[in-house]
Protein backbone atom coordinates (compact mmCIF):
# COMPACT_ATOMS: atom_id res chain seq x y z
CA UNK A 1 0.00 0.00 0.00
CA UNK A 2 2.78 2.43 0.97
CA UNK A 3 4.43 1.77 -2.40
CA UNK A 4 1.23 2.78 -4.15
CA UNK A 5 1.03 6.02 -2.12
CA UNK A 6 4.63 6.84 -2.97
CA UNK A 7 4.04 6.64 -6.71
CA UNK A 8 5.07 9.77 -8.59
CA UNK A 9 1.82 9.76 -10.56
CA UNK A 10 -0.23 10.72 -7.49
CA UNK A 11 1.23 14.23 -6.90
CA UNK A 12 1.28 14.81 -10.65
CA UNK A 13 -2.41 13.89 -10.90
CA UNK A 14 -3.24 16.11 -7.90
CA UNK A 15 -1.36 19.01 -9.50
CA UNK A 16 -3.20 18.57 -12.81
CA UNK A 17 -6.59 18.41 -11.05
CA UNK A 18 -5.81 21.52 -8.95
CA UNK A 19 -4.67 23.43 -12.05
CA UNK A 20 -7.68 22.48 -14.14
CA UNK A 21 -9.97 23.33 -11.24
CA UNK A 22 -8.75 26.92 -11.40
CA UNK A 23 -8.48 27.20 -15.19
CA UNK A 24 -11.77 25.70 -16.40
CA UNK A 25 -14.18 27.91 -14.36
CA UNK A 26 -12.38 30.95 -15.78
CA UNK A 27 -13.61 30.06 -19.28
CA UNK A 28 -16.73 27.96 -18.69
CA UNK A 29 -19.54 28.72 -16.25
CA UNK A 30 -20.18 25.54 -14.29
CA UNK A 31 -21.45 26.34 -10.75
CA UNK A 32 -20.26 23.06 -9.24
CA UNK A 33 -16.75 23.60 -10.58
CA UNK A 34 -16.73 27.24 -9.43
CA UNK A 35 -17.71 26.14 -5.95
CA UNK A 36 -14.99 23.47 -5.94
CA UNK A 37 -12.44 26.04 -7.16
CA UNK A 38 -13.40 28.42 -4.32
CA UNK A 39 -13.08 25.60 -1.79
CA UNK A 40 -9.63 24.77 -3.17
CA UNK A 41 -8.61 28.45 -2.94
CA UNK A 42 -9.78 28.62 0.67
CA UNK A 43 -7.80 25.46 1.43
CA UNK A 44 -4.69 27.21 0.09
CA UNK A 45 -5.27 30.09 2.52
CA UNK A 46 -5.47 27.66 5.44
CA UNK A 47 -2.31 25.84 4.32
CA UNK A 48 -0.42 29.15 3.99
CA UNK A 49 -1.63 30.25 7.44
CA UNK A 50 -0.37 26.96 8.89
CA UNK A 51 2.99 27.54 7.17
CA UNK A 52 3.52 30.45 9.60
CA UNK A 53 3.98 27.90 12.36
CA UNK A 54 6.60 26.12 10.27
CA UNK A 55 8.50 29.42 10.19
CA UNK A 56 8.41 29.67 13.99
CA UNK A 57 9.53 26.05 14.38
CA UNK A 58 12.36 26.64 11.91
CA UNK A 59 13.58 29.74 13.79
CA UNK A 60 13.53 27.87 17.10
CA UNK A 61 15.38 24.90 15.59
CA UNK A 62 18.10 26.98 13.90
CA UNK A 63 18.71 29.36 16.80
CA UNK A 64 18.14 26.67 19.44
CA UNK A 65 21.06 24.71 17.96
CA UNK A 66 23.27 27.81 17.92
CA UNK A 67 22.56 28.39 21.60
CA UNK A 68 23.07 24.74 22.46
CA UNK A 69 26.46 24.65 20.68
CA UNK A 70 27.35 28.14 21.88
CA UNK A 71 28.58 28.91 18.36
CA UNK A 72 29.80 32.41 17.46
CA UNK A 73 27.23 35.10 18.35
CA UNK A 74 24.98 32.60 20.12
CA UNK A 75 23.73 35.29 22.49
CA UNK A 76 22.02 37.04 19.57
CA UNK A 77 20.03 33.85 19.06
CA UNK A 78 18.70 34.15 22.62
CA UNK A 79 17.47 37.62 21.69
CA UNK A 80 15.79 36.30 18.51
CA UNK A 81 13.99 33.46 20.27
CA UNK A 82 13.05 35.70 23.20
CA UNK A 83 11.50 38.30 20.92
CA UNK A 84 9.70 35.66 18.83
CA UNK A 85 8.16 34.27 22.00
CA UNK A 86 7.19 37.71 23.33
CA UNK A 87 5.67 38.85 20.01
CA UNK A 88 3.81 35.55 19.56
CA UNK A 89 2.41 35.53 23.10
CA UNK A 90 1.43 39.20 23.26
CA UNK A 91 -0.14 38.98 19.80
CA UNK A 92 -2.35 36.01 20.60
CA UNK A 93 -5.97 36.81 19.69
CA UNK A 94 -7.22 36.79 23.29
CA UNK A 95 -8.48 40.36 23.89
CA UNK A 96 -10.21 39.33 27.13
CA UNK A 97 -6.73 38.65 28.57
CA UNK A 98 -5.34 41.92 27.23
CA UNK A 99 -3.50 40.18 24.40
CA UNK A 100 -3.80 40.68 20.65
CA UNK A 101 -3.46 43.57 18.25
CA UNK A 102 -4.11 46.24 20.88
CA UNK A 103 -1.60 44.86 23.38
CA UNK A 104 0.77 47.65 24.39
CA UNK A 105 3.92 45.46 24.50
CA UNK A 106 3.13 44.05 21.05
CA UNK A 107 2.66 47.52 19.56
CA UNK A 108 5.64 49.01 21.44
CA UNK A 109 7.99 46.32 20.12
CA UNK A 110 6.77 46.87 16.57
CA UNK A 111 6.99 50.67 16.71
CA UNK A 112 10.20 51.01 18.67
CA UNK A 113 12.19 47.90 17.77
CA UNK A 114 11.06 46.35 14.50
CA UNK A 115 10.32 49.61 12.64
CA UNK A 116 13.66 51.36 13.29
CA UNK A 117 15.59 48.14 12.68
CA UNK A 118 13.80 47.55 9.37
CA UNK A 119 14.35 51.16 8.36
CA UNK A 120 18.03 50.88 9.24
CA UNK A 121 18.49 47.76 7.14
CA UNK A 122 16.84 49.47 4.18
CA UNK A 123 18.87 52.64 4.69
CA UNK A 124 22.16 50.75 4.54
CA UNK A 125 21.44 50.34 0.82
CA UNK A 126 22.04 54.05 0.35
CA UNK A 127 25.70 53.63 1.32
CA UNK A 128 26.25 50.60 -0.90
CA UNK A 129 24.49 52.19 -3.87
CA UNK A 130 26.53 55.39 -3.52
CA UNK A 131 29.80 53.49 -3.43
CA UNK A 132 28.71 51.19 -6.28
CA UNK A 133 27.63 54.16 -8.42
CA UNK A 134 31.01 55.82 -7.91
CA UNK A 135 32.94 52.71 -8.92
CA UNK A 136 30.70 51.18 -11.58
CA UNK A 137 29.36 54.23 -13.45
CA UNK A 138 32.40 54.71 -15.68
CA UNK A 139 32.17 55.40 -19.39
CA UNK A 140 34.46 52.50 -20.35
CA UNK A 141 32.67 51.71 -23.63
CA UNK A 142 29.49 52.63 -25.53
CA UNK A 143 27.17 50.35 -23.56
CA UNK A 144 28.57 51.51 -20.22
CA UNK A 145 28.26 55.13 -21.38
CA UNK A 146 24.57 54.67 -22.22
CA UNK A 147 23.92 53.17 -18.79
CA UNK A 148 25.96 55.93 -17.16
CA UNK A 149 24.09 58.76 -18.88
CA UNK A 150 20.63 57.21 -18.40
CA UNK A 151 21.32 56.28 -14.77
CA UNK A 152 22.76 59.69 -13.87
CA UNK A 153 19.81 61.51 -15.46
CA UNK A 154 17.37 59.29 -13.54
CA UNK A 155 19.24 60.05 -10.29
CA UNK A 156 19.24 63.77 -11.06
CA UNK A 157 15.56 63.64 -12.04
CA UNK A 158 14.70 62.41 -8.58
CA UNK A 159 16.38 65.34 -6.84
CA UNK A 160 13.92 68.24 -6.50
CA UNK A 161 16.83 70.63 -5.96
CA UNK A 162 18.12 69.88 -9.46
CA UNK A 163 14.79 69.62 -11.30
CA UNK A 164 13.70 72.94 -9.83
CA UNK A 165 16.57 74.83 -11.48
CA UNK A 166 16.98 72.51 -14.48
CA UNK A 167 13.45 71.39 -15.41
CA UNK A 168 14.71 69.81 -18.63
CA UNK A 169 16.29 67.06 -16.47
CA UNK A 170 12.84 66.08 -15.24
CA UNK A 171 11.60 66.01 -18.85
CA UNK A 172 14.46 63.79 -20.03
CA UNK A 173 14.04 61.56 -16.99
CA UNK A 174 10.32 61.22 -17.76
CA UNK A 175 11.11 60.44 -21.40
CA UNK A 176 13.55 57.66 -20.39
CA UNK A 177 10.92 56.25 -18.04
CA UNK A 178 8.11 56.46 -20.57
CA UNK A 179 9.80 55.18 -23.72
CA UNK A 180 12.98 53.07 -23.50
CA UNK A 181 12.05 51.77 -20.05
CA UNK A 182 8.44 51.10 -21.03
CA UNK A 183 9.44 49.20 -24.16
CA UNK A 184 11.98 47.11 -22.26
CA UNK A 185 9.63 46.34 -19.38
CA UNK A 186 6.87 45.32 -21.76
CA UNK A 187 9.29 42.92 -23.45
CA UNK A 188 10.31 41.50 -20.08
CA UNK A 189 6.71 41.13 -18.94
CA UNK A 190 5.54 39.48 -22.16
CA UNK A 191 8.55 37.16 -22.08
CA UNK A 192 7.88 36.23 -18.46
CA UNK A 193 4.19 35.61 -19.24
CA UNK A 194 5.04 33.34 -22.16
CA UNK A 195 7.51 31.50 -19.93
CA UNK A 196 4.82 31.08 -17.28
CA UNK A 197 2.40 29.66 -19.83
CA UNK A 198 5.04 27.22 -21.05
CA UNK A 199 5.81 26.18 -17.46
CA UNK A 200 2.10 25.75 -16.71
CA UNK A 201 1.65 23.58 -19.81
CA UNK A 202 4.64 21.44 -18.89
CA UNK A 203 3.31 21.06 -15.35
CA UNK A 204 -0.19 20.19 -16.61
CA UNK A 205 1.23 17.55 -18.90
CA UNK A 206 3.38 16.09 -16.14
CA UNK A 207 6.63 16.91 -17.98
CA UNK A 208 7.81 19.51 -15.44
CA UNK A 209 8.75 17.66 -12.28
CA UNK A 210 11.05 20.20 -10.65
CA UNK A 211 8.68 20.55 -7.71
CA UNK A 212 8.66 16.82 -7.02
CA UNK A 213 11.34 15.12 -4.94
CA UNK A 214 13.87 17.72 -5.92
CA UNK A 215 13.21 17.16 -9.63
CA UNK A 216 14.82 13.73 -9.91
CA UNK A 217 13.43 10.99 -12.08
CA UNK A 218 11.58 8.17 -10.36
CA UNK B 1 50.28 58.91 -6.10
CA UNK B 2 48.57 61.81 -7.88
CA UNK B 3 45.29 63.26 -6.71
CA UNK B 4 43.52 61.60 -9.66
CA UNK B 5 44.81 58.19 -8.62
CA UNK B 6 43.66 58.92 -5.09
CA UNK B 7 40.17 59.69 -6.38
CA UNK B 8 40.16 56.52 -8.48
CA UNK B 9 41.13 54.47 -5.46
CA UNK B 10 39.10 56.39 -2.91
CA UNK B 11 38.51 54.34 0.22
CA UNK B 12 34.82 53.48 0.36
CA UNK B 13 34.70 54.52 4.02
CA UNK B 14 35.14 58.14 2.93
CA UNK B 15 32.25 57.69 0.51
CA UNK B 16 30.11 56.24 3.32
CA UNK B 17 31.06 59.03 5.71
CA UNK B 18 30.16 61.75 3.21
CA UNK B 19 26.90 59.96 2.33
CA UNK B 20 26.07 59.94 6.01
CA UNK B 21 26.77 63.68 6.27
CA UNK B 22 24.76 64.50 3.11
CA UNK B 23 21.74 62.59 4.44
CA UNK B 24 21.93 63.47 8.11
CA UNK B 25 22.67 67.18 7.88
CA UNK B 26 19.41 68.17 6.10
CA UNK B 27 17.44 65.90 8.40
CA UNK B 28 18.82 67.64 11.48
CA UNK B 29 18.81 71.10 9.90
CA UNK B 30 15.96 71.34 7.37
CA UNK B 31 17.16 73.43 4.45
CA UNK B 32 13.78 74.21 2.92
CA UNK B 33 15.02 73.37 -0.57
CA UNK B 34 12.58 73.98 -3.43
CA UNK B 35 10.17 71.18 -4.33
CA UNK B 36 8.70 71.52 -7.84
CA UNK B 37 5.41 69.68 -8.40
CA UNK B 38 5.64 66.84 -10.91
CA UNK B 39 2.92 65.42 -13.13
CA UNK B 40 2.85 62.20 -11.04
CA UNK B 41 1.88 64.12 -7.88
CA UNK B 42 -0.70 66.18 -9.73
CA UNK B 43 -2.31 63.11 -11.32
CA UNK B 44 -2.52 61.35 -7.95
CA UNK B 45 -3.98 64.41 -6.25
CA UNK B 46 -6.51 64.99 -9.04
CA UNK B 47 -7.59 61.36 -9.04
CA UNK B 48 -8.26 61.24 -5.30
CA UNK B 49 -9.84 64.68 -5.36
CA UNK B 50 -12.03 64.40 -8.45
CA UNK B 51 -12.40 60.76 -9.50
CA UNK B 52 -13.12 59.17 -6.14
CA UNK B 53 -16.64 60.26 -5.34
CA UNK B 54 -18.61 60.41 -2.12
CA UNK B 55 -20.08 57.00 -1.30
CA UNK B 56 -17.40 55.09 -3.21
CA UNK B 57 -16.01 51.94 -1.63
CA UNK B 58 -12.22 52.26 -1.39
CA UNK B 59 -10.01 49.24 -0.77
CA UNK B 60 -7.02 50.71 1.08
CA UNK B 61 -4.12 48.28 1.16
CA UNK B 62 -0.77 48.85 2.87
CA UNK B 63 1.23 46.03 1.25
CA UNK B 64 4.60 46.56 2.86
CA UNK B 65 6.56 45.98 6.02
CA UNK B 66 8.89 48.04 8.13
CA UNK B 67 11.65 48.10 5.50
CA UNK B 68 9.33 49.98 3.14
CA UNK B 69 8.12 52.44 5.75
CA UNK B 70 10.73 55.19 5.26
CA UNK B 71 9.64 55.61 1.65
CA UNK B 72 6.00 54.55 1.64
CA UNK B 73 4.62 55.51 5.03
CA UNK B 74 4.46 59.29 4.34
CA UNK B 75 2.36 58.77 1.19
CA UNK B 76 0.13 56.26 3.00
CA UNK B 77 -0.59 58.79 5.73
CA UNK B 78 -1.14 61.68 3.31
CA UNK B 79 -3.50 59.68 1.09
CA UNK B 80 -5.51 58.42 4.05
CA UNK B 81 -5.90 62.01 5.28
CA UNK B 82 -6.99 63.09 1.79
CA UNK B 83 -9.49 60.24 1.50
CA UNK B 84 -10.96 61.00 4.89
CA UNK B 85 -11.74 64.55 3.88
CA UNK B 86 -14.26 62.93 1.53
CA UNK B 87 -17.33 60.88 2.39
CA UNK B 88 -16.08 57.52 1.14
CA UNK B 89 -16.21 54.04 2.65
CA UNK B 90 -12.76 52.69 3.43
CA UNK B 91 -11.95 49.00 3.75
CA UNK B 92 -8.41 48.41 5.01
CA UNK B 93 -6.90 45.04 4.19
CA UNK B 94 -3.41 43.71 3.60
CA UNK B 95 -2.00 40.67 1.89
CA UNK B 96 1.40 41.49 3.39
CA UNK B 97 2.20 40.12 6.85
CA UNK B 98 3.18 43.40 8.45
CA UNK B 99 0.46 45.45 6.77
CA UNK B 100 -1.82 45.63 9.82
CA UNK B 101 1.06 46.72 12.05
CA UNK B 102 1.98 49.45 9.58
CA UNK B 103 -1.63 50.59 9.71
CA UNK B 104 -1.52 50.59 13.53
CA UNK B 105 1.33 53.10 13.21
CA UNK B 106 -0.73 55.12 10.74
CA UNK B 107 -3.51 55.38 13.29
CA UNK B 108 -1.12 57.18 15.64
CA UNK B 109 -0.97 59.96 13.01
CA UNK B 110 -4.49 59.89 11.61
CA UNK B 111 -7.48 59.64 13.92
CA UNK B 112 -10.55 58.69 11.83
CA UNK B 113 -12.88 60.20 14.44
CA UNK B 114 -11.33 63.62 13.72
CA UNK B 115 -12.78 63.29 10.23
CA UNK B 116 -16.15 62.03 11.50
CA UNK B 117 -15.42 58.47 10.43
CA UNK B 118 -17.18 55.80 12.51
CA UNK B 119 -15.67 52.32 12.70
CA UNK B 120 -17.87 49.71 11.06
CA UNK B 121 -20.00 52.32 9.30
CA UNK B 122 -17.50 54.43 7.36
CA UNK B 123 -14.36 52.35 7.65
CA UNK B 124 -13.28 48.90 8.70
CA UNK B 125 -10.10 46.89 9.13
CA UNK B 126 -9.90 43.34 7.80
CA UNK B 127 -6.29 42.73 8.87
CA UNK B 128 -3.86 40.44 7.08
CA UNK B 129 -5.07 37.72 4.74
CA UNK B 130 -2.44 35.01 4.18
CA UNK B 131 -2.10 33.35 0.80
CA UNK B 132 -0.71 36.07 -1.47
CA UNK B 133 -2.30 36.11 -4.94
CA UNK B 134 -4.54 33.12 -4.20
CA UNK B 135 -5.95 35.03 -1.25
CA UNK B 136 -6.50 38.09 -3.43
CA UNK B 137 -8.42 35.99 -5.92
CA UNK B 138 -10.47 34.42 -3.19
CA UNK B 139 -11.09 37.85 -1.65
CA UNK B 140 -12.41 39.14 -4.96
CA UNK B 141 -14.67 36.13 -5.42
CA UNK B 142 -16.20 36.29 -1.94
CA UNK B 143 -15.01 38.76 0.69
CA UNK B 144 -17.16 37.43 3.52
CA UNK B 145 -15.95 33.84 3.00
CA UNK B 146 -12.29 34.83 2.77
CA UNK B 147 -12.30 37.13 5.81
CA UNK B 148 -14.80 35.89 8.35
CA UNK B 149 -14.17 38.50 11.06
CA UNK B 150 -12.84 42.06 11.25
CA UNK B 151 -9.39 42.79 12.67
CA UNK B 152 -10.30 45.10 15.55
CA UNK B 153 -13.36 43.55 17.19
CA UNK B 154 -13.27 40.01 15.80
CA UNK B 155 -16.93 40.24 14.78
CA UNK B 156 -18.54 38.74 11.71
CA UNK B 157 -18.29 41.04 8.69
CA UNK B 158 -22.05 40.84 8.11
CA UNK B 159 -22.60 42.58 11.44
CA UNK B 160 -21.00 45.81 10.15
CA UNK B 161 -23.18 48.20 8.11
CA UNK B 162 -20.25 49.07 5.80
CA UNK B 163 -19.93 45.44 4.68
CA UNK B 164 -23.64 44.81 4.05
CA UNK B 165 -23.44 45.61 0.36
CA UNK B 166 -19.78 44.81 -0.16
CA UNK B 167 -19.53 41.11 -0.95
CA UNK B 168 -17.27 40.63 -3.97
CA UNK B 169 -14.65 42.49 -5.96
CA UNK B 170 -17.43 43.96 -8.09
CA UNK B 171 -18.53 46.05 -5.10
CA UNK B 172 -15.13 47.72 -4.77
CA UNK B 173 -14.94 51.06 -6.62
CA UNK B 174 -11.22 51.71 -6.39
CA UNK B 175 -8.07 50.11 -4.99
CA UNK B 176 -5.49 52.32 -3.30
CA UNK B 177 -2.38 50.20 -2.86
CA UNK B 178 1.03 50.98 -1.34
CA UNK B 179 3.58 48.31 -2.01
CA UNK B 180 7.17 47.18 -2.11
CA UNK B 181 6.90 44.00 -4.16
CA UNK B 182 4.94 40.79 -4.51
CA UNK B 183 2.00 40.58 -4.01
CA UNK B 184 1.37 43.98 -5.50
CA UNK B 185 0.08 45.70 -8.60
CA UNK B 186 0.63 42.78 -10.99
CA UNK B 187 -1.46 40.55 -8.74
CA UNK B 188 -4.15 43.22 -8.29
CA UNK B 189 -4.32 43.55 -12.06
CA UNK B 190 -4.84 39.83 -12.55
CA UNK B 191 -7.30 39.35 -9.71
CA UNK B 192 -9.27 42.62 -9.72
CA UNK B 193 -8.62 44.73 -12.81
CA UNK B 194 -9.03 41.87 -15.30
CA UNK B 195 -12.20 40.26 -13.90
CA UNK B 196 -13.95 43.31 -12.39
CA UNK B 197 -12.32 46.26 -14.15
CA UNK B 198 -11.53 47.84 -10.79
CA UNK B 199 -9.54 51.07 -11.16
CA UNK B 200 -6.40 51.34 -9.09
CA UNK B 201 -3.81 53.84 -7.91
CA UNK B 202 -0.48 52.61 -6.58
CA UNK B 203 2.22 54.09 -4.40
CA UNK B 204 5.52 52.27 -4.73
CA UNK B 205 9.19 52.48 -3.82
CA UNK B 206 11.50 54.12 -6.34
CA UNK B 207 13.08 50.90 -7.60
CA UNK B 208 9.67 49.45 -8.54
CA UNK B 209 8.74 52.33 -10.84
CA UNK B 210 10.05 50.78 -14.04
CA UNK B 211 7.82 47.74 -13.52
CA UNK B 212 4.74 49.92 -12.93
CA UNK B 213 5.04 52.08 -16.04
CA UNK B 214 3.47 49.55 -18.46
CA UNK B 215 0.32 49.43 -16.30
CA UNK B 216 0.22 53.22 -16.10
CA UNK B 217 0.68 53.68 -19.82
CA UNK B 218 -1.99 51.08 -20.65
CA UNK B 219 -4.49 52.91 -18.43
CA UNK B 220 -4.94 49.96 -16.07
CA UNK B 221 -3.30 52.05 -13.36
CA UNK B 222 -4.92 55.45 -12.94
CA UNK B 223 -2.11 57.11 -10.98
CA UNK B 224 1.31 56.22 -9.65
CA UNK B 225 3.19 57.70 -6.73
CA UNK B 226 6.83 56.71 -7.10
CA UNK B 227 8.81 57.23 -3.94
CA UNK B 228 9.40 59.89 -1.33
CA UNK B 229 9.99 62.87 -3.64
CA UNK B 230 6.52 62.65 -5.19
CA UNK B 231 5.04 62.05 -1.72
CA UNK B 232 6.48 65.39 -0.65
CA UNK B 233 5.00 67.09 -3.71
CA UNK B 234 1.62 65.51 -2.89
CA UNK B 235 1.82 66.78 0.70
CA UNK B 236 2.42 70.28 -0.67
CA UNK B 237 -0.58 69.97 -3.01
CA UNK B 238 -2.64 68.86 -0.01
CA UNK B 239 -1.27 71.80 1.95
CA UNK B 240 -0.36 69.38 4.73
CA UNK B 241 3.44 69.19 4.88
CA UNK B 242 4.39 66.05 6.75
CA UNK B 243 6.92 63.25 6.89
CA UNK B 244 7.80 63.36 3.20
CA UNK B 245 8.49 67.10 3.09
CA UNK B 246 10.67 66.64 6.17
CA UNK B 247 12.72 63.98 4.40
CA UNK B 248 12.92 65.30 0.86
CA UNK B 249 15.81 67.69 1.55
CA UNK B 250 17.91 64.62 2.33
CA UNK B 251 16.77 63.07 -0.96
CA UNK B 252 17.94 66.17 -2.82
CA UNK B 253 21.33 66.40 -1.13
CA UNK B 254 22.05 62.68 -1.35
CA UNK B 255 21.16 62.57 -5.06
CA UNK B 256 23.34 65.62 -5.74
CA UNK B 257 26.14 63.85 -3.86
CA UNK B 258 25.80 60.70 -6.00
CA UNK B 259 25.76 62.82 -9.18
CA UNK B 260 28.92 64.68 -8.12
CA UNK B 261 30.66 61.41 -7.27
CA UNK B 262 29.83 59.94 -10.67
CA UNK B 263 31.09 63.05 -12.49
CA UNK B 264 34.24 63.20 -10.38
CA UNK B 265 34.88 59.48 -10.83
CA UNK B 266 34.63 59.79 -14.62
CA UNK B 267 36.88 62.85 -14.80
CA UNK B 268 39.52 61.00 -12.79
CA UNK B 269 39.05 57.85 -14.88
CA UNK B 270 39.55 59.64 -18.22
CA UNK B 271 42.44 61.81 -17.08
CA UNK B 272 44.38 58.87 -15.65
CA UNK B 273 43.56 56.84 -18.76
CA UNK B 274 45.08 59.54 -20.94
CA UNK B 275 48.18 59.65 -18.72
CA UNK B 276 48.54 55.86 -19.06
Amino acid sequence: MSDVLRRIEIPIALTIIACLLQVIPYYVEIPALESAANTASNAVLIIVACATFVGVISIVQVHGKRIQRQSEGWYYSILVIGLVVIMALTGLPLPEMGLGVNNSVYNWLFTNVQTPLGGTMYSILAFFITSAAFRAFRARNLEASIVLVAGTIMVMGNAPLLTNYMPFIADISLWIRSYPNLATMRGVMIGAALGSIALAMRTLMGIERGYLRGGGEE
Amino acid sequence: MSILDKINNLDRRWIYLLAWVFVLFPLLNPLGLPIPISQDARTWYDYVENEINDGDVVLFTPMYGVSGMPELFPMTVATMKHLMTKDVQIIVVSFWTEGPLVFNTLLTQVDPTDYGYVYGEDWIRLGYVPGSETAMGSFGANIHNTVTADYVEGRSLSSFPIMENVRTGEDIDVIVSFETGTPGTSEWMRQFNAPFGTPQITGCIGVSVSGMIPYLQSGQLQALMPGLTVSAEYEILLDKPGLAVAGVDAVSTSHVYVTLLVILGNIAYFMTKEED
